[in-house]
């Protein structure tokens, strides 16, 4: 069971990177960027050839600059022009540019996916559990990210500016915060988080194009769960579908059910393959029963 | 080549099919169904599963897939009184995506049919009567170009109708149809379940016409595909997005005749094409936002 919630941990904290990006381009422009997936796997990708220069670490946080760099390129090209546009115009927009970021990763890289060179390394065990430095890492990088946001956002002038920006763009504006500015900044932490992300989901797995769309979904899920606009809810919300995921599969549910009263087989587990189905499951629901999510949209 | 022709315009009209349904649903009633993918697959599917594993006419099959689709689609529209319409949207994705894993995870019939493996030997309708494959390829073309027609007149038809012009207003906004008295959960039902029917159809015909099925054809790209051929041809406009349509099937064909010619390797020449849509897409939002052939709207401010 112990195992169980590492796992689930490890995948939270990588949803909550890509989860707190979506969220606050959410909340700045208003509107659903279907593109923001594919940042995780562009920042993975750039770390590949720079990874062969130099030690992980370094290659990891410029490829995270570099994916950041061309998010905020994404914005002055495409985004700049339809601030006044219709929200599902704007879908429909990072759609297709999400499809133009994955496909120029699949035809520079090819289709085959790839893995960080990190030799071997032993688990470490403790009790019963085993957990691998890799993951270690991936967790207290998350951490790291996490705080540093969160201290930007509660510290400093320029991330009160964003909140005040997702508040009411146009009062903000009154109140002399530079809301251009302010967007760029939020595509360029948005872009580096969603990064940040695929580095560590390429860490833990490998790196292939698919890898970002893969996770849009949940990634989705998250940030609508804890209330979207909200970053404090997109990290709850990521913790949310991180452990379902997990949990969901290690349960038994035949006991679930007989705790209401339903006779089922003995043992009832969800199939392995249905494993991703839990978090659109989750996010049907939330929209169905509780859409402003559980610490309520900013909006 | 006019094997390849055929075989273009074949596929030109299923899709054509899906984008007029698309079409339905987002240009005239704004419903912006990310998911759309799930009724081709439905049709193509239930239409499979009745005919191979349970023998049954493929008449009737197609007509089961038409019924699945349109009342999936019915099932689809029952959130949306309450939600938003990009939390629909994406939703409507999710939705997709789970019913592909459920034909994704589930056998039919035997343990190496269905699942990932997909269903290969779907009977073709009428084969029997041909002895040539090309001309059969020539009657199948026929069929789904009457079926085409047939469904361009009667979206045309719906979106002149009462129906359709309280969907247009509805596209604005509920307020102004809800002021009127319009029942608008009872017509975003209906339009859900034309569109669905309409994409199932399209489903039923590529599954007998392509005699093979798996989930991989039924990626959420393919939403996209269809999206691009509505958003380029002009969202509101029948004619438009059957214009739309051939242009991207154009596109998304046409890289076999350049290929040998630019020399370039087929791992890149695939990516390369949705590239070309992709940015086909975002010109058309930034430049032309109304599409090739735009809506034509009455005007009463002049």
């Amino acid at each position: 069971m112990l195992q169980v919630l590492v796992d689930g941990l490890i995948r939270s904290a990588e949803l909550s990177l890509l989860a707190v990006g979506l969220t606050m381009v959410y909340g700045v422009l208003r509107f659903a960027n279907f593109a923001h997936v594919e940042f995780a796997t562009v920042g993975a990708y750039l770390a590949l050839p720079l990874a062969a220069l130099m030690p992980l670490p370094i290659a990891a946080v410029l490829a995270i600059v570099g994916a950041g760099l061309i998010g905020v390129l994404a914005d002055r090209v495409v985004f700049a022009r339809l601030r006044t546009a219709s929200p599902i115009l704007l879908m429909i927009a990072s759609f297709a540019l999400g499809i133009i970021l994955r496909e120029c990763v699949r035809a520079i890289w090819g289709p085959s996916p790839f893995f960080y060179e990190l030799g071997v390394l032993a688990p470490w065990r403790v009790f019963d559990l085993r957990i691998t430095p890799t993951q270690v890492a991936v967790i207290a990088a998350a951490a790291v990210a996490i705080l540093g946001f969160h201290l930007l956002l509660s510290r400093t002038r320029l991330g009160i500016a964003m909140r005040a920006t997702a508040d009411n763009a146009a009062l903000a504006q009154a109140s002399a915060v530079n809301s251009e500015r302010v967007i760029a900044t939020v595509w360029f932490i948005g872009s580096a988080f969603a990064a940040l992300g695929g580095v560590l989901v390429g860490l833990n797995t490998q790196v292939k194009p698919d890898m970002g769309f893969g996770l849009i979904v949940e990634v989705f899920a998250a940030a609508i769960l804890g209330g979207i606009g909200n970053p404090y809810g997109a990290l709850l919300g990521a913790l949310v579908i991180g452990f379902a995921e997990n949990i969901g599969l290690a349960i038994d549910w035949s006991s679930v059910f007989g705790a209401f009263g339903i006779q089922t087989d003995p043992f009832l587990y969800i199939p392995t393959g249905y494993k991703a189905a839990i978090p659109f499951v989750l996010l049907i629901l939330t929209l169905l029963v509780r859409p402003q999510g559980i610490l309520g949209a900013r909006r | 080549m006019i094997e390849f022709l055929v075989y273009l315009f074949t596929m030109a009209g299923i899709w054509g099919l899906m984008s007029l349904s698309l079409n339905l649903q987002y240009g005239l009633a704004g419903l912006v169904n990310l998911g759309h993918i799930v009724f081709f697959m439905l049709g193509a599917y239930v239409s499979t599963i009745l005919v191979v594993l349970f023998d049954a006419p493929i008449l009737l099959g197609m007509l089961g897939g038409i019924a699945a689709a349109a009342l999936f689609g019915g099932l689809m529209a029952l959130p949306t009184a309450r939600l938003q319409q990009d939390y629909w949207g994406i939703s409507t994705l999710a939705i997709a995506e789970i019913v592909r894993m459920i034909f994704l995870n589930t056998p039919l019939g035997s343990p190496y049919v269905g699942r990932a493996f997909g269903v290969s030997g779907i009977p073709r309708p009428l084969r029997g009567l041909f002895d040539d494959s090309s001309a059969y390829n020539l009657f199948y073309l026929a069929i789904v170009i009457v079926c085409l027609a047939l469904t361009y007149l009667l979206v045309r038809w719906l979106a002149a109708t009462p129906f359709g012009r309280t969907l247009k207003a509805m596209r604005e906004g509920d307020a102004v149809p809800q002021a009127l008295g319009k029942p608008v959960a009872s017509f975003r039902l209906r339009a859900m379940m034309i569109g669905g029917g309409i994409g199932g159809l399209a489903g039923a015909l590529f599954a007998h016409y392509n005699a093979y099925i798996g989930p991989e054809y039924f990626l959420p790209v393919e939403t996209f595909i269809i999206w691009a051929m509505v958003i380029l041809g002009g969202a509101g406009n029948f004619t438009g997005a059957l214009v739309g349509t051939f242009i991207i099937m154009a596109i998304y064909n046409s890289t076999r005749f350049i290929a040998p010619w630019l020399h370039i390797d087929a791992q890149v020449l695939g990516p390369l094409r949705m590239i070309a849509i992709g940015v086909l897409i975002i010109l058309v939002i930034l430049f032309v936002p109304q599409g090739l052939v735009s809506e034509r709207r009455r005007r009463y401010d002049r």
